[in-house]
């Protein structure tokens, strides 16, 4: 892209994102009491810290622990360990809260109907056996030496 | 300081972490964002209509695709902003923090569009099953951070146009920029040798995790990304999406569930209607200027009734389809001189709440499938579903299907 193009480009981005948020700022500061805003600020505040300072380096030190004790395994393996365990960590995320809601009770017998606690046992027992399954045919055809193995790290 | 977010930097680095994977999942995104956007502003207008607005009333399902589009699109978006995030983390830890003032701008965008955009994904989720306990209201929050959010990007999109414009395709010398996502450390930044403390053991421990060769590694970030997408639309897409219903494990709403195998919304109790509707005087007032006539249950039951199969398609998301019964609304209009340009006014029993008045435009109310409902699914209707009578008219959200009428006035 030419930097004149890429100049007009951001200029019409700038102005029109800034006009876009000053209707969203609007909208807000018009429906909502200042202590309605400063609750939203502060869930906008508490996203971010818990999504940078708990989540992320839970999710680093996660990361650093399976592929340590994964190191003698073929990382083929391990790649299907780790979207195996993320697959089942988002859904569990995304499905906790459906839990607690049950917990508190929903606002009608007909929201939050099925046994989502159950259903989310089984999918990590699914996913567990789907995981071992493609394990072991990538370990059967890795014997090749195209393979590597995980090379300890010098420290 | 600047040696603490050397070391967190080298610590993040990874294969998946380059830009042009930040493009390629910013891209998915970009497009989940702008298409959770469209659908909820076709369902905000739908209900708050600005003069002039034309909304389609067939085909007959295509607020239940709006919304399922809207809410199986903003789980999806779940994964994706996680995965978007992840690619670009190490830049938490940039250093300088603030360069220049178009960095301010970018710093401060990029943390209103996260916070907004998060904010919005977890109220949209818990507002599916209508487990939303926040210090603010749901609906006006929702569509305001919409704009903020959008904006932001636009913003985002803006100062990172360069990067954008670089990597949209695939580098042809297949390098991804591992090094510019560096590029701002200084090349004299000493070289990490023995750790000390307790911050030398952590960074010591992370580095004695082995990296994967890049291709393994954007491999299984991909397929994670691409799995854990596939896996959220799969188990819940079914509360709306007949064909996947077998598979709407985490769904908060199952088809065929509910009064006469249909899930419900507003109960009568919380509408405050459960002795109004079973009034056995009730009649529904139909209206147009001075003139009034008067119809009872007994009357509507009299006229033609006709049978239509539509679904209750909630802004919620789930939908149910469902066989209906009764007098088209046009013909009993018909009854008070209306004309086809005719919107009407409709009421409900319910004394309080949102939807206790909605409009209907004229395509709505000359559609031949839009009924005065009595029975539903074979019975009369339930209490929670309206009983004496209500609205079904196709296109339209389930809270303008008006349940428990009172009066249909011409305007």
């Amino acid at each position: 892209m030419q930097s004149s193009s890429i100049v007009g480009a951001r200029a019409v981005l700038i102005i029109g994102g800034i006009l876009l948020m000053l209707v969203g700022a609007y909208q807000l500061v018009t429906t909502q009491r200042i202590d309605q805003l400063f609750g939203l600020a502060l869930w906008m505040l508490g996203a971010i810290v818990l999504h940078d300072g708990i989540l992320s380096p839970i999710v680093l030190f996660a990361n650093v622990l399976l592929k340590r004790s994964g190191r003698r395994m073929p990382w083929s393996v391990l790649v299907v360990i780790q979207i195996a365990v993320v697959v089942g960590s988002v859904l569990t995320l995304i499905v906790v809260p459906e839990i607690a809601g049950q917990l508190r009770g929903p606002a009608n017998p007909t929201i939050l109907t099925g046994d989502y606690g159950l259903r989310l046992a089984v999918m990590w027992g699914v996913l567990l056996v789907i995981a071992a399954i493609i394990s072991a045919v990538l370990v059967r055809r890795g014997k090749r030496p195209a393979d590597e193995l995980v090379k300890p790290a010098a420290v | 300081m600047r040696r603490l977010l050397y070391d967190a930097r080298v610590a993040l680095e990874s294969p998946s972490r380059t830009p042009r994977m930040a493009v390629v999942v910013g891209r998915l995104l970009g497009i989940a964002f702008l298409l959770c956007f469209g659908t909820g502003l076709y369902s905000h207008f739908i209900q708050h209509p600005a003069d002039g607005m034309f909304f389609p009333n067939q085909p007959y399902w295509i607020y239940q695709l709006n919304q399922g589009i809207h809410v199986t699109t903003g789980i999806v978006c779940i994964p994706l902003i996680l995965a978007k995030l992840w690619t670009v983390y190490p830049n938490l830890f940039g250093y300088p923090a603030i360069k220049d003032k178009l960095a301010i701008l970018e710093r401060g965008s990029i943390a209103i569009f996260i916070g907004a955009s998060i904010v919005q994904l977890v109220i949209g989720l818990l507002n599916t099953y209508q487990s939303l306990v926040a210090p603010f209201y749901f609906l006006q929050v929702h569509y305001g951070l919409s704009f903020v959010i959008i904006g932001s990007l636009a913003i985002h999109i803006a100062v990172k146009l360069p990067i954008i414009s670089r990597y949209w395709r695939k580098p042809a010398d297949g390098h991804d920029g591992e090094l510019e996502a560096y590029e701002s450390l200084p090349v004299t930044e000493p070289a990490p040798t023995a750790f000390q403390g307790i911050t030398g053991r952590v960074m010591s421990y992370i580095d004695g995790a082995p990296t994967a060769p890049s291709k393994v590694s954007r491999r299984g970030f991909l397929g994670a990304l691409g799995a854990t997408s596939a896996a959220a639309v799969v188990l819940t897409v079914g509360q709306t999406f007949e064909p996947l219903a077998a598979t709407n494990a985490f769904g908060p709403r199952e088809k065929g569930t509910g009064p006469q195998g249909v899930p419900i919304n507003r109960t009568s109790k919380q509408a405050k209607v459960t002795d109004s509707a079973m009034d056995p005087n009730w009649a529904l007032a139909v209206r147009n200027g001075d003139q009034e006539v008067s119809v009872s249950r007994a009357d509507l039951a009299a006229m033609q009734q006709y049978d239509v199969q539509l679904p209750i398609a909630c802004v919620e998301g789930w939908s149910q389809m469902a066989s209906w019964r009764g007098v088209r609304l046009s013909e009993l209009m018909a009854a008070v001189g209306i004309t086809a340009a005719n919107s009407v006014r409709i009421q409900s029993l319910e004394e309080k709440g949102a939807y206790r008045e909605t409009t209907m435009d004229a395509n709505f109310v000359q559609d031949p499938t839009t009924l005065v409902a009595l029975q539903l699914n074979g019975e009369d209707l339930d209490l929670e579903h309206g009983y004496p009578a209500r609205i079904i008219a196709p296109g339209r959200p389930g809270v303008l299907q008006t349940k428990w009428l009172a009066t249909l006035e011409v305007i």
